[in-house]
């Protein structure tokens, strides 16, 4: 548990240490929380926000380290070490949510702070939804690392999924304004799952149903990521 | 005591066999040095001793351990510095040290390792940032920090200057005298004789010749290990 306490550790300081993680994943929220600083309701943007921000880690971010480690043999290396090459990737998860929890609690923050933002009324549930938006963007992500042959193909990919489902999903921009055939089309994507789950527990009433289906979605992609993953 | 053996080895990749029936042993404290041309099966010898790949036929025991089924308990007692593996550029020197020492239920002082492979100034420095020659000291340096009683070294001073080559000569000769059992995979001719007790002939996916460096000579009546191959 201390290896892997420590793997999670330098794995996190990696990810720090990446200006464009860390840019997306904590600057550029606040930034368009100000852009909207406008608004009668900049809250209503937050758990969005808090979704897009999981989506740039987990989906954006992840698979391209995932596929350098491969590339470099990072994985095989830490394979003839105690340290399974399983706990490296499970180390990935925990440093995007990490990351992901100190970008969403800034923007939380600071929405609260400077712009009159209400408390989420229901603390309990929006960490819930949080935590399981963060393990479905990563199981995605671990899915385009499994599939992409070079890492350089996961990055690309990595934007090309993750770009769409920020704006369909109403985790960038709220999908009312969206037109009527795009809207429809986000209905489909795992993110808007996740913005509705935050969207719920943020303000109103949590429903059980996004959930169950963030938990099929993270299931049946962690599932195809172990089945095509390769380890060289 | 035996460190190492291998009984009647076979693996084949899609057909093509790359290790085609290799049996040796080695034993404890013993330097023996693997040498071959690229496709004579080296890689996938090591790679089945220490457990990253499962052979298709044979018998594979190192340190008592079967590779194949008892990996991780193999792992805590060897160390192993892989061919062309690097580690992220983002990570400093120390804490990829610091990070491996932690793997380890009884790792060596870093620190001190540190010194001795001339790593000291370097702490701070990311692992992009360094030259080639000061990365695989690196990887050699946490190949050592689990205080291994079998290391494994791929293609060790690939890379290197003819004077860092040295220095890292004289390391494994330290690290001979104070009894670890040393498994060196090498394209360098003058480097597996220098430091090895033994050396393996690999061709063809088998051993064509094993003895000490002399007897090898003698046996093809060449000059150099050169001419053995």
């Amino acid at each position: 548990m201390r290896a892997f306490a420590h793997l999670s550790a330098t794995e996190l300081r990696l990810l720090g240490r990446d200006p464009g993680s860390l840019f997306f994943m904590v600057a550029f929220p606040l930034m368009l929380l100000f852009l909207n600083s406008g608004s009668k309701t900049p809250g209503n943007f937050i758990p969005g926000y808090l979704a897009m921000i999981l989506a740039i880690g987990g989906m954006a971010a992840l698979p391209g380290i995932v596929a350098t480690y491969r590339e470099r043999k990072v994985l095989r290396r830490l394979a003839t070490t105690p340290m399974s090459p399983l706990a490296l990737l499970a180390a990935q998860v925990a440093a995007q949510l990490v990351m992901g929890l100190g970008g969403a609690i800034l923007v939380v923050g600071v929405g609260m702070a400077a712009l009159g933002v209400q408390a989420p009324d229901n603390p309990a549930a929006l960490a819930l939804a949080f935590f399981m938006s963060s393990l479905m963007t990563c199981s995605i992500g671990f899915v385009i690392a499994a599939v992409a042959p070079r890492a350089r193909v996961a990055d690309l990919l990595g934007l090309l999924v993750m770009f769409p489902m920020i704006f369909l999903s109403g985790a960038a921009v709220p999908r009312s304004g969206l037109p009527d055939t795009v809207r429809a089309l986000g209905e489909y994507l795992p993110l808007t799952q996740g913005v509705t789950a935050l969207a719920e527990s943020w303000s109103g009433t949590p429903t059980v149903l996004p959930l169950l289906i963030l938990t099929g979605i993270i299931t049946i992609c962690t599932a195809i990521a172990a089945t095509l993953f390769r380890w060289e | 005591m035996t460190a190492i053996s291998v009984r009647e080895l076979r693996k084949s990749y899609g057909g093509t066999p790359a290790v085609d029936g290799v049996s040796f042993d080695i034993r404890q404290g013993e330097t023996v040095g693997i040498i071959g041309h690229n496709g004579a099966g080296k890689t996938t010898t090591v790679e089945c001793l220490v457990g990253l790949r499962k052979p298709d036929s044979g018998t594979v025991e190192v340190l008592g351990l079967d590779p194949a089924t008892r990996r991780r308990e193999l792992a805590r007692r060897i160390g192993v510095q892989l061919q062309d593996s690097a580690l992220p550029d983002r990570i400093k020197a120390g804490e990829a040290m610091r990070l491996f020492a932690s793997f380890y239920p009884r790792s060596a002082n870093w620190r001190r390792l540190f010194e001795t492979w001339g790593l000291d100034g370097l702490r701070n420095k990311a692992f992009g940032d360094l030259s080639g020659g000061q990365k695989q000291r690196l990887l050699l340096a946490l190949a050592l920090v689990g205080r291994p009683e079998l290391v494994v070294l791929d293609e060790l001073t690939t890379g290197l200057d003819p004077l860092a080559r040295r220095e890292t000569w004289e390391l494994i000769g330290a690290l001979k005298t104070a009894g670890t059992t040393i498994l060196l995979v090498s394209h360098f001719m003058d480097e597996a004789e220098a430091l090895s007790d033994r050396v393996a002939v690999f061709k063809g996916g088998r051993v064509a010749a094993f003895g000490t460096p002399d007897e090898l000579k003698r046996a093809a009546g060449a000059s150099s290990l050169e001419g053995v191959l």
